[in-house]
Parts: structure tokens; sequence; C-alpha cells
């Protein structure tokens, strides 16, 4: 590693600096954001740079669950895992969605600028293979979808898919291409929201749990932590996987569940691919890192183990996880694994994410996002901060709703 | 389908402990593999020769090349499985996932699974302790012991405890020009002996050992230095000198009193670590007993873990050597036989009273060995510069992870933000270290410090090897 590298992954570490598990925490706040991801941190730093009294908590420490336990891809394609249906019918919400995707895009891309610290953004383009015609037909459909949101992509096949991506193996049929796709460093961006935030005011408290939200007669809050009492005029629930729980502290029951999903990670090797790879038929999303090594993931499973301890990355994933990877990137065969880690993630049972305002519990907000979670999160920060700061701010989506059941599990 | 690979007891490790369990004091009718990542059994202390050697006169290998070719034949004619050149990659309940070098990886079933993957040596980080040249006592153990391959023409050994003696002493029989040996401990004193001779009924062979090696240093006129530790390598691209200094009872540096010699060679015996990846993955619990070698899997009586299924002998559960480990091999396969009904209580007993007698006699000196050479808090302090690389692996420097432990105390968060431990060594080198400075930023001991999450695979392993789309296909979205 050359020198100004290491000095400048130096720079990024006293980033957590703004986590304090002895901080004063206030007896009231106007704001206070439960959950100390990059969803909780980004918003308090919205908030408190916009001049609301805001205190931030969380259980353990800051960016430790899903916020720093995803491989930071900014998925900008539709995915998926993102139907319901079929394209025709899932239109509109994919029309949106997608839009809302290119703003994400847009935020990311400025945000090191916005935030003056690193993030790592690396622009890279992103590829989305199918290997059937049916699947060849979905991205044709996509790309229509995605053209009519503003979202550049272009579907690749023969010549110019092995001229684009010549490590991709015989099974690969066709692919859409994103040039705005790429990835940060999710280690260093939460922390980072949260540090900007303290210095703009936020109180920001780790180690502290919340045990109880009592809902006063005439507003607010009455908030039993681990820490003491505080009370809020406005709570935002931020806890991500957990955020069910703190819903059903006020009686809110969120349509949600939760799953651990494993990553293999390769020891490095000299640089392969620049893009990240997705699959629109097979679990599979792999990317090669700035040290070189290969971050496969995709959607296999990992087992659920009660906090504090982490989820356990089991055999058959690592296994299966390889063998789609290979099967795609046959170059991948004699690189070796090194690690598996699992992060945890929320999943809605209708893939909108839950954000906004409760009218059930006036003051109890909810800032919730699961798909594409990482790369959507930061936008969607800004759009209920806004909300809650200025009057007139655009409303946010009925389908975002808290209130909301959501289909039936 | 091919028969699913189903042993009654499987254990991994081929040294002492695994090679004795594996050997025919289980009675017959149980089915039993061995596991072991090298070619040849036999450990790290009973190392074999490679490929290619024959020894025509074993007796001249000394009493530890027999004593382990014993070992090695009674597990030959037990009718185990021998699967050598063979890695654990995962534990999980009974399943267990096996690699055999340039194949595919494999799920097996053990029914008992006996951990018996023994030590590694203490990883000790200072500066210039990453330059070649600079090698553990294990490592230049396998040059010598596989293929009769000097480390170097001129050899420092630092290190402490009853290797510091031995290794040194062994070297030297083979020719290596050993210039100095630097002992962090105290010299022996007359009470110690006693103590020890007081322990040793029944040792008289490891007295014997120690003695032996002592007199050889002495006939050969290489230089045995207390009270000193290794402070520093230098040189350009290699090793060509090694600073040295008096050290206080903490083994902590008295300033004032460096010296360096000129050297080609650091051979660095501090010790050993158990190999904690098996049982850690395992889900086993753990003790800690910096004297043992630190985190100790905890057994009971029958060498069983706190997982039911998984027994574990040998210097994973405590460092305590050959000697032990050979018996508490013996005990864990007379616990695995009772618990799948080939042994009954009673017999059980009766066959395990002379082994617990014997390791009750080899603790007891294990014991007073340890108190002659306690590892001093001092050993976690050497990596004082801040240049100093900590994570060799993601060459991480002590200025790095100081950074990263002021905001977090908690060794996932340190790993992450750092990459310390993140390499291909999976942290084996670094983990320790980092531990202990968590502990000195943040107040307690290294013992409390919880160590990262423990991950699949044990060893790394090549994707192609392990490439397997389950039964119920998840590859595909339906």
């Amino acid at each position: 590693m050359s020198a100004p590298a290491m000095a400048h992954r130096d720079a990024r570490i006293p980033l957590l600096a703004a986590q304090r598990a002895d901080a004063v925490l206030p007896a009231s706040t106007d704001v206070l954001v439960i959950g100390g991801g990059v969803a909780g941190a980004a918003l308090a730093y919205d908030l408190a740079r916009a001049g609301t009294d805001v205190v931030l908590v969380e259980r353990g420490e800051l960016n430790r669950e899903a916020s720093g336990t995803n491989a930071g891809s900014i998925h900008l394609q539709i995915a998926i895992h993102q139907l319901m249906g079929t394209f025709a019918t899932d239109a509109p919400r994919l029309l949106e969605e997608t839009r809302l995707a290119v703003r994400a895009a847009e935020m990311w891309h400025a945000l090191e600028d916005e935030l003056d610290g690193p993030v790592d953004m690396h622009v890279t383009g992103g590829l989305m293979i199918a290997d059937t015609d049916d699947e060849a037909e979905l991205l044709v459909a996509k790309q229509r979808l995605e053209a009519e949101a503003g979202l550049e992509t272009f579907v690749l096949e023969g010549d110019a898919l092995r001229e684009r991506a010549p490590y991709l193996g015989p099974s690969a049929r066709a692919a859409t291409w994103c040039p705005l796709e790429g990835h940060v460093n999710p280690l260093v961006a939460g922390p980072l929201f949260a540090l900007r935030a303290a210095d703009h005011g936020a109180t920001i408290r780790t180690g502290t749990d919340v045990r109880s939200i009592t809902p006063l007669d005439g507003g607010g809050f009455r908030v039993q932590t681990g820490a003491g009492v505080v009370h809020a005029a406005r709570v935002v629930n931020a806890a991500g996987a957990w955020a069910a729980e703190l819903a059903a502290m006020v009686g809110l029951t969120l349509p949600m569940f939760r799953m651990g999903l494993h990553v293999n990670v390769t020891e490095p090797r000299a640089r392969l691919l620049e893009p990240l790879i997705q699959h629109i038929g097979r679990r599979l999303t792999l990317k090669q890192a700035a040290n070189g090594s290969f971050i496969i993931g995709g959607g296999w499973p990992s087992r659920e183990a009660p906090v504090p301890q982490r989820y356990t990355t089991g055999w058959t994933s690592t296994a299966g996880n390889a063998a789609v990877a290979i099967d795609v990137v046959p170059a991948l065969a004699d690189v070796r694994l090194l690690r598996t880690w699992s992060g945890v993630m929320g999943w809605t049972r209708d893939v909108a994410p839950i954000v906004g305002e409760s009218a059930r519990v006036p003051g109890y907000h909810v800032l919730a996002v699961f798909s594409s979670g990482y790369t959507m999160t930061p936008i969607l920060a800004r759009a209920l901060a806004a909300q809650m700061t200025t009057t007139g701010a655009p409303a946010l989506p009925a389908a975002y709703s808290p209130d909301r059941e959501g289909p039936p599990t | 389908l091919a028969e699913p690979e189903t042993y009654d007891l499987l254990v991994a490790g081929g040294g002492p402990a695994g090679l004795a369990a594996a050997a025919p004091t289980a009675p017959p009718g149980l089915s039993v593999g061995l596991v072991d990542e090298r070619i040849t059994l036999g450990g790290q202390i009973y190392k074999q020769m490679g490929p290619g050697f024959i020894v025509r006169d074993p007796a001249a290998l000394g009493p530890d090349y027999l004593r382990g070719r014993a070992l090695i034949e009674a597990a030959q004619a037990s009718g185990a499985a021998l699967l050598t050149g063979t890695s654990v990659l995962a534990v999980s309940g009974e399943e267990v996932v096996l690699v055999r070098d340039g194949e595919p990886a494999r799920t097996v079933t053990a029914r008992r699974l006996l951990l018996a993957a023994g030590a590694h040596d203490r990883p000790v980080a200072f500066p210039g302790w990453t330059l070649p040249g600079v090698l553990t006592a294990g490592g230049a153990q396998t040059l010598v012991k596989t293929q009769r391959v000097l480390p170097g023409a001129a050899i420092l050994f630092a290190g402490s405890g009853p290797l510091a003696l031995a290794f040194p002493a062994q070297l030297h029989g083979y020719g290596a020009n050993v210039q100095l040996v630097l002992e962090a401990g105290p010299p022996p004193r007359p009470a110690d002996v006693a103590r020890m001779a007081a322990a040793a009924p029944g040792n008289v062979g490891l007295l014997r050992d120690a003695v032996r090696y002592r007199a050889q240093l002495l006939r050969g006129r290489v230089p045995l230095r207390y009270r000193r530790i290794v402070v520093r390598a230098e040189g350009d691209g290699r090793v060509e000198s090694v600073t040295h200094a008096a050290v206080d009872a903490d083994w902590r540096v008295v300033p004032g009193t460096e010296e360096t010699a000129a050297v080609d060679t650091l051979c660095l015996g501090y010790g050993f670590v158990p190999s904690v990846e098996l049982p850690r993955l395992a889900g086993c619990a753990f003790a800690y007993d910096e004297h043992r070698g630190g985190p100790v899997v905890r057994v009971d009586e029958w060498m069983r873990t706190t997982v039911p299924t998984v027994f574990a002998a040998g210097d994973g559960t405590g460092v305590e050597g050959s000697y032990v480990a050979v018996d508490e091999g013996r005990l864990a396969a007379i616990g695995v036989a009772v618990d799948l009904g080939a042994l009954d209580a009673a017999s059980a007993r009766e066959a395990a009273a002379p082994v617990r007698a014997r390791l009750a006699r080899k603790r007891a000196f294990a014991r007073a060995l340890r108190r002659m050479h306690a590892i001093g808090p001092g050993i976690y302090e050497l990596a004082g510069d801040p240049q100093t690389v900590v994570c060799r692996c993601e060459e991480v420097r002590r200025a790095t992870l100081d950074d990263a432990i002021a905001s977090s105390r908690d060794a996932n968060v340190v790993k992450g933000l750092t990459r310390a431990g993140m390499g291909l060594c999976q942290g084996r080198n670094c983990q320790r270290q980092i531990a202990a400075l968590i502990a000195a930023a943040h107040g307690g001991s290294v013992a409390d410090v919880a160590a990262a999450t423990p991950r699949l695979p044990a060893r790394p392993v090549a994707l192609g090897q392990i490439a397997r789309v389950p039964d119920e296909d998840m590859g595909r979205f339906q």
C-alpha cells in the first residue's frame, strides 16, 4: 500500500469520536432519535443543521448493525427483490423508487464535499446480469422504466457485453450497465454523519437503550432509557432491524421482519473488475474492493442470534454464494475465501420503506429503510427532516406510512 | 447419492492429544477419523520429516522422535481413518466441513468431535518483528525437523519458558551457530528446583530433559542471559542486528540497558497460545489463563466442552505440553466411548484411573514450571513505537490502532475501522496484542476484552473448492 493511501485511511479513524457513552443525557429535548446507524446519524445531522434541538441514543455503539455490516454498494438499478408482481403492474411504484434513487445518487456523489470528510465514494458503474432469454426480457423492460425515471442504463449483449466485461462467464447472456452505480465505505459514512451532527450541536449518546416510550397527554413523550428519563416533544424510531420492537412500545405494528444476510470476503488480488455486479435472477452482488478483495453477497441468509451476539454465518450460504459467484465470474474459482460476515437487515412485506409521522401516535416518527437501504437512507432522512423542520415541505408518499398494516405475513 | 461420511468420533489434530485419542484405548466398535492439515501426523512437537527423507537410525533423532513414532504407529494400527492433508473449515453441531488439499470441500457428520488443534507460537510485536530473518521457534523447528535446513548463519534466540532452553539446545545440536540465548524470566533458584523436584515424582524424564538441555548449552559455550528481552530488530531488507534490554519482574524494559548484537536471524520463543478458531466456531465457552496461553477451552473431567457433542484435549485446553496432551487425549477418548454407549461407566472409571493419576503428576509439574516462567505483562508493551506494525497482513501500525481504540473498546469496531485482523492470518498474529492495547487504553485486563466475532472459514480456502449450490436452490429467485 502506498504511503498517501495509508495516511488517508488513518484520517478516517477518529470519526467515531462523536460517540460518547458518558455524554450527559438532557432531561428534555425537542427530538429524540433512537438508533445510531446511518439513518439516525443522517437525520440527526439534518435536524441539528436546521437548528433543531436533537438527542440521539444508541443501544450499543454507532454504526454496528446493518449500517456497518453491509457492503456499501450504491445500487440504483431496479433489483428483482423490488418486484412484487410484474414490471407492468408495479410500474408506478418502481418509477417513484427509481426517481428517488437518482436523487440518492446525486446526494451520495456530493456528500464528501457537504460533510467535508471521507466516505470513499467510487463511481464504478454497475452491471445487472441475465442468463436466460426470460431474464434478458426483464432487463429490457427494466431499462425502459429506468429511462422514464431518468436513470441512465444500457442493455448490453454479445460482443458489446464481452468487451465491457471480459471476465463474465459463458452463462451471462445480457446485462444492463448503469454508469452511476458505485460504492462507498459503510464503516465511515455513518460515523461521519454523526460527527457532523455533533458539530451542529446534537447530543450523541451510545450505550443507552430505550426501555419504554410513553405518549403524554397534551403531546410529547416520556422515554425511559438505561441512562435516565428523557422528555421529548417528538421521537424518531431509527432502530433499523429492531424498529418493530420500538414501534410496539407505542402500540404500532410495523409490517416488517428481520433477516441476516451472508457475505463472503476473499483475499486481495490484482484488479480483475471495476463495476458492481448484480444478477436479475440469482442471489449475487459482487465487487472488488479498493484493496483488491472480492466482496460477495446477494441475499444468502444467515442465522439469527440474540443481541449482543452477531448473526452466525453458515456453510450452506458460504458454499452457495461461492457457487453463483464462480458461475458468473469463473476466474474467482482459485481466489481464496478469507472471511465471512453477516449483517442483520429489516425487510418490509410490501417492499416499501417506513418513513414518516404516525397519524395514530402524533409526534412519533419512523425512519426505517430496507430495500437498497444503505443507498436510500440519507435521501429519505433528508426528506423526513424537511417534514419535521419546514412547513410546506413535500409530503412523503402514503405508501411509506408507519400506520399501514401492509400485506399479511 | 454417495453414502454420507459419518464418524462416531472425529478428531481434529494429529499431534500428541489427537494421536492418543485415536489410538486403541477406545473400545472397538467406534468409527474414528483423525484429521490433520499436514501430510504427516505428529503435530508440531512430533513433526515428521518431509517427503523424500528416509530415517535410517530413528534412535539418533532423539527420544522425542521415538515417542512420536510410537504414537503415530499406534494410531496407524488402530483402524482409524487417517485424513491427512485435510483442514477443518467449519463446525456446526454434528456437521463438520473438511477440505483436502486440492479437492472439493465435503461435509461429514461427527457424532462426537474432539478438538485437538494444539497451540501456536505466541506472536510478539516489536519494532522490526516483520523483517525477513525473524521467525518463531515453531517455524525454525519446522525447517529443521522436516527439511534439515538451518534458519540462518548467526542466530539469536529470545524467549521464555522451558523452550528457551530446549530449542536453542536442539538447534545447537543440529550444528546451528546460536550466538546468544535470552530468557525473559529469572534464573532458576534452588527453591524453584526443589519445588519442581517435589512436584516431579514420576516426571523424572521431564526434569532430566531440562538438565540435559542446560548442559548442552553450557558445553557448547552458548551464552544464556536471564531477565533480558528483545526490543528491536533492524536491517536493510532483512535482520542485521537485534537490540535487547534488561527487564524487571513484569518483563518491562529497564531504561539504559540496551545492547545490540549483530546476527542475521532472530528466533522467538515466548511460549505458545492455544489455537482457538475451531472451539470458537463450535461455540465452546472459554476461560482465560495467561500462563496457560490465554484463552483456554473450558472442559469437564472427561474433557467435554460446554457444547455437549464437542470434546477438547491438549494444548488447546491450556498449554501444558505434550505429556499432559497425550493423557488428555486418552481421557477424552474414554469419555466419548461412555457417551456413545460403547463403554460402561465402571469400566471407564477403571480405565481412566491410571491416566488421571499420571495427569495429576504432570499437571503439578507443569504448574511448577509455570511459576518459574510466568508471562510478564511487559510482553504486550514492546510495540511502543507508534510506527510499529501490529497487524502484519494489513500493515496496520500502532498509531492507527491507538486512534481507533480511543473511540471504541469493541474489538469488532477496531477491526472494522483499521482492517487489523482481516488478512490472511485471520487475526492469529495480532488479536491478542490489540486486545492488550484496548485493555491498556480503557482499563481492565486482556482477559476482559471480548474477541472479535468468530467467522467461517477456519482456514483460507479457494472458492472453487467450496462452491456448492444447495439442494433447494437458494441461488435463483422464483
